[in-house]
Formats: C-alpha cells, structure tokens, sequence
C-alpha cells in the first residue's frame, strides 16, 4: 500500500485527485478528533473545512512521513482554534477564552467522570493538548509533536507533566 | 516510542474521549467539499494543450517584443504582497 506521503506528493504532481484516498484514510479518525472537541454537529460542520485546507496546504507536506495523521491533526485543530475564536462557547465573555469547560461539560455529562474531568480542566491547555493526543487519537509524543509544531522534547515533558497533575488529582478525589 | 501505559488514568481518559459514529452522510459531504476542490484545481492547472506549447517556443523578437520591462514587472509584483490587515 502506498505511504500517505507518496499520495500526497502525487497529488502535487498533477494527480490532485489522488489526495482523496489520503482523507478516505483518516476521515474518521479526522471527525473523532473534531467530535472529541466540539462536539458531533460541530465536526460535521468542520470537516470539509479541514479537507479543503490540509488540500491547500499539501504542498508543505513532508512526503518523507508516511502518516498524515499528525499533520492533519494539526490542521484540524486550526479550524477548531478558528472556530471558537468566531463562536465562543456559551458563557464565556471573550473571544479568546479557553474552550475547554465547554468540552467539560459535556464530556462529563456523558460519561459521569467527574474528577477526571475537573483534573483536565485544571490543566494548563499545552499539556492537555498533548495529553489527548496521546490518550484519544493514539499518537505517539513525538506525533503529537508534529501535530503541534513543537520539539519533540517539549511534548514529552507536557506529557509527563500532565499525567502527573492527573494521577496527583485523581489520588486525592478518592 | 513510550505509549500511554495502560492503567486507570488511561482507561479513564479512554472512556472520557469516547465518541459516537459519524452520522450517515457526513463523511461523504465533507468528500464532496474536497472533491469541489480538487475539481477547481485539475481545472485551474488545465491540459497540457497549446498555450503550454506555445510558451515553451524559443522567444522570437514579436514575444520579446510584448515582455514586460522592469517597472512594469514591478507593478503587480508590489500588490500581491499580502498587507497586515490580509494577514490577521
């Protein structure tokens, strides 16, 4: 099977269409990314958004990485950023405000894991980034690097740091 | 590469990050908004047809004649130049 990298390098070259095997690829795990965060209406609403961006952006793909998940990931969460930046999650006053006790809200009301989710809230959002890369979209720390645009040392160390916060908060709710 | 160990933290943020499949339909849109896409640019890029034979003639005097000089190539090359307000 050919590599995400040779497709989208093919795609440069005359082939645009072969980018679409590269989204039927990812496509679900794209949505998951985008419904983890915002919610299912939201990714629906989005994801063409990310497709038409990552397609425009495909010439700065690495053809060297064979997995685009990371870098679509990163893309991904671009159109995340841009979105709450134009709709701010409800109750929030600015523009800038974190969106994550929106996410909270309704990750708790799901699934009733209260402590947990409260520890994430507390977390400062670089490492809770990282953390749920890792945790929900199954990336390695250096993935998730690459999906952030940081050095992989720093995402190790967010890493760490964040599940120390999290083992340290879940010790003292129970 | 070190991966999430498996332990209650783990299993926890699992659970947490559980979400529902897509609905019917909503990855084919989002295909349908991609395809629109490539669609404009397989067009944009058009055959290699005669205006790509064309330019790559030798130059004769008549096309020398029609290229831009210098202050003319500067012109638009001034106005693509992305402002400040294009950027934020």
């Amino acid at each position: 099977m050919e590599t995400d990298g040779t497709l989208i390098e093919r795609s440069c070259r005359g082939r645009p269409d072969a980018f679409v095997e590269v989204v039927r690829r990812h496509e679900t795990a794209v949505h998951a990314f985008l419904a983890r965060r915002a919610g299912p209406q939201a990714a629906a609403d989005l994801l063409g958004e990310v497709w038409v961006r990552a397609f425009a952006g495909r010439g700065g793909y690495d053809p060297a990485h064979p997995d685009a998940r990371p870098w679509l990931y990163g893309i991904a969460r671009n159109v995340l950023r841009a979105h709450w930046r134009a709709r701010p999650a409800p109750g929030t006053a600015t523009q800038n405000a974190d969106p994550w006790d929106d996410v909270v809200d309704r990750l708790d009301a799901a699934a009733r894991a209260g402590a947990l989710a409260a520890a994430l809230r507390a977390l400062p959002p670089a490492e809770r980034e990282v953390l749920l890369l890792v945790a929900w979209e199954q990336l390695t720390p250096a993935e998730a690097a690459a999906a952030l645009g940081v050095p992989p040392g720093t995402a190790r160390s967010r890493l760490h740091r964040a599940r120390a916060a999290l083992r340290l908060a879940l010790q003292e709710a129970t | 590469m070190t991966q999430e160990n498996p332990g209650e933290i783990a299993r926890e943020l699992a659970r947490l990050g559980q979400v529902a499949a897509p609905e019917p339909g909503v990855l084919d849109a989002a295909r349908e908004i991609l395809w629109a896409a490539v669609a404009a640019d397989m067009l944009s890029a058009g055959p290699p047809g005669p205006a790509r034979r064309a330019a790559d003639r030798p130059a004769g005097p008549a096309r020398r004649a029609v290229l831009p000089g210098p202050a003319r190539r500067a012109e638009p090359r001034a106005a693509d130049q992305p402002g400040p307000e294009q950027d934020g």
